[in-house]
């Protein structure tokens, strides 16, 4: 099982491109409402690159109905050992 | 899967610091610098996730600051396009637009269309894109279907598009591009859906040859298929984003499909590129012509020869369709040409180039005289050559100039070239084809030009005439398109659809006129446009654009003599002309002070010329004849 860690270091920075701010720090309780920008355009440049970045297949309406950030780092946590 | 499809992911570390100095960049003001940063960071085939960073980053950009044209686009579908005009923006600024982009809101296609107060007739595009996909094409038929009801179920599809063409066109007079289906890789009939007559994929297929012959003026038809196709069709589609959120192909085929149709829309508005400018050893035969001589040069024998012949093949046709051709190449002009005139496989003749610069002087110089000889804009030429350093030099000293990325091996020049775009148009006219003469032509008077020292003896000697005729079904594609293309003689910097302009001439008070020229070289074709409109006892020229290929030779005063006579036929006392001052049309900002209007006013920039029934209008050597070549007037 990948490091909690370093999903939410990668996911983090994933966060920071996508929303175009340096600053920005996840935290479990995270959701759409905390990040100005996070509309359904910017979900799917997330989900994307997501995708991208840990290698994984993601359904957007999968991605969607997680109920914050904390629940998308333990699915990708779970994706990616289950790859490994 | 990601890694599984072969799109472009640009080097993160690169494309995250050109974001940062982008966005300084624009925060200093410096919005050129900030566009030639972004740029570069993305080709068509980039993912979705770099396109959409990139063109938020442009959207920072003022594009108007940077000479880009305005365009206003609607896009129209019954598919998800939001993520999609940001990217289409990024590739229109890259083919020289400013757009404006108006999602019409999801599947309300048929409303937005046929209701004239609708949010999409009252944002006045300049251009509606019907984005449709083979999911509009209403087209199933069971396997026991007769022909003729198979015909009629595709001439019925078509129809169904017609009535939207048509309702756009007469509404806003704008001009209306439309897809052709996106044929589906998958069919539960297999092969047999593109074999049998009532076939999905056959029907789909009749469908698009029949929507290509309904496009006509005003109505452009985006090949959405071959999109398709070249991007790879199994990938084409992405059920999850379509069960998700109605997006319609998969999202990293967003820069292929914003990238052609804006190479299409630039074709569409007069953008596209007139020149293309060619080096010669190892660009069109392999080896140095100077040392290896006409028997050592590789082409037309070998594999090598024969992807030179393939590529010059290419450039033929290119020059056959209306594509001026220069040579611009280190060498000694005698031997270069040599190979044009007496190798047995070039394809490419020496009368195929409008110029021949062969020098050791630098490109840049000698590609900003090249577009001085022919009188085209720097931005209207595209530039082909093997090595990279001479690339470099021009894109970074002539940044108007279209450099083509041209690969190492010769085989692979032709897709290369092909998959620039920089050519594309919606229609071929009769003077796109005739273009490359014009220009032999014009060669021809500079020549004569300098035995006279008088210029008025000169003019006398060209036996100009003219034709002025209105916007009739022939002529109107070609006036919509010189009025589109014109940048240094436009007055008023206005440009007019087909549609549009067939409805202007249509109202009452206003007049459409178009001018062709001939002289003893040739004929020049269709060279200038007016539009004109009386109000009360003025006529006010809204409109006046014309070719500089004929500027200096006294068709300026021969087309103020037609606005004069228009207006006294008219009743009318005094004209009316502006000058709206543009990043390009320098050259006319005196013309009315040349033709003797008095300035009128400042704010609205017109100038005014009272009428004087009795006076003998403008002096030139122009005459006027009719269609028939009958002599009308001195």
């Amino acid at each position: 099982m990948p490091d909690r860690e370093q999903v939410i270091q990668k996911l983090t920075g994933i966060f920071q491109d996508t929303f175009d701010d340096p600053g920005l720090e996840l935290f479990d309780a995270m959701t759409a409402a905390d990040i100005d920008d996070w509309d359904s355009l910017q979900h799917i440049v997330l989900v994307l690159a997501i995708e991208r970045r840990f290698a994984v297949k993601l359904n957007p309406a999968e991605v969607g109905k997680l109920a914050n950030v904390g629940k998308m780092i333990d699915l990708l946590q779970a994706k990616t050992a289950a790859k490994a | 899967m990601p890694g599984e499809v072969p799109t472009v992911t640009a080097d993160q570390a690169i494309l995250k610091s050109a974001l940062v100095r982008a966005k300084a960049a624009v925060q200093a003001g410096d919005h050129a610098g900030a566009f030639a940063t972004l740029r570069p960071c993305i080709t068509p085939d980039s993912d979705f996730v770099d396109q959409a960073r990139v063109a938020k980053a442009l959207s920072a950009v003022d594009l108007h600051v940077l000479g880009c044209r305005s365009v206003r686009i609607a896009l129209v579908a019954a598919s998800t396009l939001d993520h999609f005009a940001g990217v289409l923006r990024f590739w229109l600024a890259d083919a020289g637009f400013a757009a404006d982009i108006f999602i019409n809101p999801f599947d309300t296609i048929a409303a937005a269309v046929l209701d004239s107060g609708s949010a999409l007739h009252r944002w006045q595009p300049d251009i509606v894109w019907l984005f449709s996909t083979y999911r509009d094409a209403d087209l199933e038929v069971s396997a026991d279907t007769a022909p003729e009801a198979i015909a009629g179920a595709v001439a019925g599809a078509v129809a169904a598009r017609q009535a939207l063409w048509h309702s756009l066109q007469k509404g806003m007079g704008c001009l209306v591009i439309d897809n052709s289906a996106d044929i589906p890789a998958d069919d539960p009939f297999g092969n047999l859906a593109g074999a049998a007559p009532w076939g999905r994929r056959t029907l789909l297929r009749r469908y698009n040859a029949e929507l290509a012959a309904a496009a006509g003026p005003g109505v452009a038809l985006f090949d959405l298929d071959h999109v398709a196709s070249l991007w790879g069709k199994r990938r084409w589609e992405d059920a999850r984003y379509w069960f998700h959120s109605r997006h319609a192909f998969a999202l990293d085929a967003s820069g292929t499909v914003a990238h052609s149709a804006a190479r299409l829309i630039a074709g569409a508005r007069g953008l596209s590129k007139k020149c293309l400018v060619l080096d010669l050893d190892n660009t069109l035969w392999g080896g140095v012509i100077g040392d290896d001589g006409i028997a050592g040069i590789k082409l037309g024998s070998g594999a090598e020869g024969e992807a030179f012949v393939a590529f010059q093949r290419t450039i033929k046709s290119l020059q056959q369709r209306g594509v001026i051709l220069a040579v611009c190449s280190k060498n000694d002009p005698e031997i270069a040409k040599s190979v044009f005139r007496d190798h047995p496989d070039s394809v490419l003749r020496l009368e195929d180039f409008a110029v021949f610069t062969a020098n050791w002087d630098n490109k840049a110089d000698n590609i900003r005289d090249i577009a001085g000889a022919l009188n085209i804009g720097l931005d209207a030429i595209v530039f082909v050559d093997d090595n990279p350093l001479e690339r470099d030099i021009v894109a970074r000293k002539l940044p108007e100039v279209a450099v083509v990325d041209l690969p190492d091996d010769p085989a692979e020049y032709v897709a290369a070239l092909g998959r620039c775009g920089w050519f594309e148009m919606i229609a071929l006219s009769a003077e796109d084809r005739e273009r490359s003469r014009f220009y032999a032509e014009h060669a021809g008077r500079t020549a004569v030009r300098s035995n006279f020292t008088d210029m008025d003896a000169y003019l006398a000697s060209l036996e100009m005439t003219a034709i002025v005729g209105p916007a009739d079904a022939f002529n109107l594609p070609r006036m919509s398109q010189l009025i589109g293309k014109s940048n240094q003689f436009h007055l008023t910097g206005t440009r007019y659809g087909e549609a549009e302009l067939a409805s202007i001439a249509a109202r009452p008070d206003w007049f459409v006129r178009h001018v062709r020229l001939s002289d003893r070289f040739g004929d020049s074709g269709l060279i200038a446009c007016l539009v004109l409109h009386r109000e009360h006892a003025t006529l006010h020229v809204d409109t006046w654009v014309m070719s500089c290929r004929v500027l200096g030779r006294g068709v300026e005063e021969f087309i103020a003599n037609e606005i004069r006579s228009i207006a006294l036929a008219q009743g009318c006392h005094q004209l009316a002309g502006r000058y709206v001052r543009s990043a390009k049309n320098g050259l006319v900002a005196d013309l009315y002070e040349r033709l003797g209007f008095a300035p009128a006013d400042e704010t609205t920039k017109t100038w005014i010329l009272e009428l004087d029934r009795a006076a003998p209008g403008w002096k030139t050597r122009v005459k006027a004849v009719s269609a028939t070549g009958e002599m009308l007037y001195a």
